[in-house]
């Protein structure tokens, strides 16, 4: 009796300390649990403010006409802002009519950035062929000033990506012997001429003969580098009147 | 022969089917190859111009700057490198200074350079901004806006961004002209040096112990002339880029 007795106790001691092992497993578990909490509901809080005021800025550009129709202003996080807009064909619009190309321009803190980062994305376009990407005055001819900023050659299938990083939400061009002001949709008045549209050129001249099968057409100044005029025609334009960006 | 013949005879489709494997294979490999040649086309002449041997002969000759360092980089890459020297912040940071480093991959397929400026001793906790110019030093002709610089605490930053670099050039497409640069003749107006400014003039009129410094235009954004003086530069007159 006495032994069953003390196997039952050592028993109960194994069953309690199995419990209390329990409860510690159990605590620790639930001290992440915890932890997380606050951060999802502080995201929840966030998202539900959605306080992202450059986004409900921009946002209300477009709504306004400063900002082109075609222009998304995609709900990001502050301090982030995300700009998209379409490209279509300009240049090769009858030998390929569906090319399409998006841009996608992400900007961090509008104090604190050092550039914006442009996507350019492109589909069902010449394969194997290379175009310079530049910003510019306006979005089709004569374009005005232009900045070069980026190359894209595309892959066999017509597709083709371009990644760069440059100032492009406030981008403008001057000459600072007579640097002038222009307005800016999104900012006010500001210095320079701004460039708030995006055009896509074939960097070479026999290229865009030999893809568009023309023999006629003449060279264009949409490449860096000698000799003059070796680059070919817009290919892919914003297409707006109003700023893309 | 007399076999060969008949055995054709009674497979026609044989070696039909065998020249269109020959003449596959043919297109497939050729294909490639074209395709290059294509792409090589436009991008020879960049090629030819951005080896390291071209460039370090360029500032022999001084049609690149004597500041400029063209490094013994593994083929393809190039890298190129100058100094930058304080103009704005001369008199209170004379300790300034800034070395920038243009990378770029295989000039005959790169489709852009990568540029990492570092500064030291500059003004701390002070955002700059960084401009591909025409001219080096006033008035600094046609200019592009190409990224900012944050300074530490320390008077350290640097800042590293992609862009068309070596053959950056400024243009207004209803009268482009053209301009000499490395290469020839080019399209446009060549921007070949780099400067960095203040990108708000109170900041430099705070640091700069001067309330009389008048508003410039290089930083974008609203209002106009919110920028401060040049703060470095590259200071040559041959190009450095």
């Amino acid at each position: 009796m006495i032994l069953f007795s003390q196997t039952q106790r050592a028993h109960h001691r194994i069953l309690g300390l199995l419990f209390i092992l329990f409860l510690i497993i159990s605590a620790q578990a639930g001290v992440p649990t915890a932890l997380a909490a606050p951060d999802q509901s502080s995201r929840v809080e966030q998202s539900g403010q959605t306080s992202n005021q450059q986004v409900v800025h921009v946002s209300q550009a477009v709504r306004d006409g400063k900002l082109a129709p075609t222009v998304h202003v995609l709900a990001s996080l502050p301090p982030t802002t995300i700009l998209q807009f379409p490209l279509v064909p300009s240049g090769i619009k009858a030998k390929f009519p569906d090319a399409t190309a998006l841009v996608t321009i992400v900007r961090g803190d509008r104090d604190d950035s050092a550039s914006d980062t442009v996507t350019v994305d492109v589909q069902k376009m010449p394969p194997n062929t290379t175009f310079t990407i530049f910003f510019i005055e306006l979005a089709n001819k004569p374009f005005g000033n232009v900045q070069y900023v980026a190359d894209l050659t595309t892959h066999g299938d017509g597709s083709g990506e371009s990644v760069f990083h440059i100032i492009t939400l406030v981008s403008f061009a001057m000459d600072a012997r007579n640097p002038g002001t222009s307005q800016d949709d999104k900012e006010g008045q500001t210095s320079g001429t701004n460039l708030e549209h995006m055009g896509m050129w074939f960097s070479s001249l026999q290229d865009a003969q030999k893809v568009l099968n023309d023999d006629t057409i003449t060279g264009t100044i949409f490449d860096g580098g000698n000799p003059p005029l070796h680059a070919g025609p817009q290919a892919m334009t914003d297409g707006q009147t109003a700023p893309v960006f | 022969m007399i076999a060969w013949k008949h055995w054709v005879m009674r497979r026609p489709i044989l070696p039909g089917l065998m020249a269109f494997a020959a003449l596959l294979a043919v297109v497939l490999s050729a294909y490639p190859v074209a395709a290059n040649l294509n792409i090589d086309a436009a991008r020879q002449q960049r090629s030819q111009n951005f080896r390291p041997q071209t460039l370090q002969q360029m500032v022999r000759s001084h049609r690149l700057a004597s500041t400029v360092q063209v490094l013994a980089s593994q083929s393809p890459s190039v890298i190129v490198q100058f100094p930058l020297f304080p103009s704005g912040v001369k008199a209170k940071f004379p300790q300034a200074q800034g070395v920038v480093t243009i990378v770029q991959g295989n000039p005959a397929v790169s489709l852009f350079d990568t540029v990492t400026v570092d500064v030291q001793h500059m003004p701390p906790d002070t955002t700059f901004t960084i401009f591909f110019i025409e001219l080096a030093n006033k008035p600094f002709g046609h200019v592009q806006y190409v990224a900012d610089l944050h300074t530490r605490d320390d008077g350290t930053g640097d800042v590293t961004f992609q862009t068309i670099t070596l053959v950056a050039f400024a243009a207004d497409a209803r009268d482009p002209g053209t301009s000499k640069d490395q290469s020839g003749d080019a399209s446009g107006i060549q921007l070949e040096h780099l400067g960095m400014w203040f990108s708000s003039l109170q900041d430099a009129q705070k640091i700069l112990g001067d309330n009389t410094l008048k508003g410039t235009p290089f930083d974008g954004g609203s209002p106009a002339l919110h920028a401060g003086p040049q703060a470095l530069t590259d200071g040559q007159t041959d190009p450095v880029f």
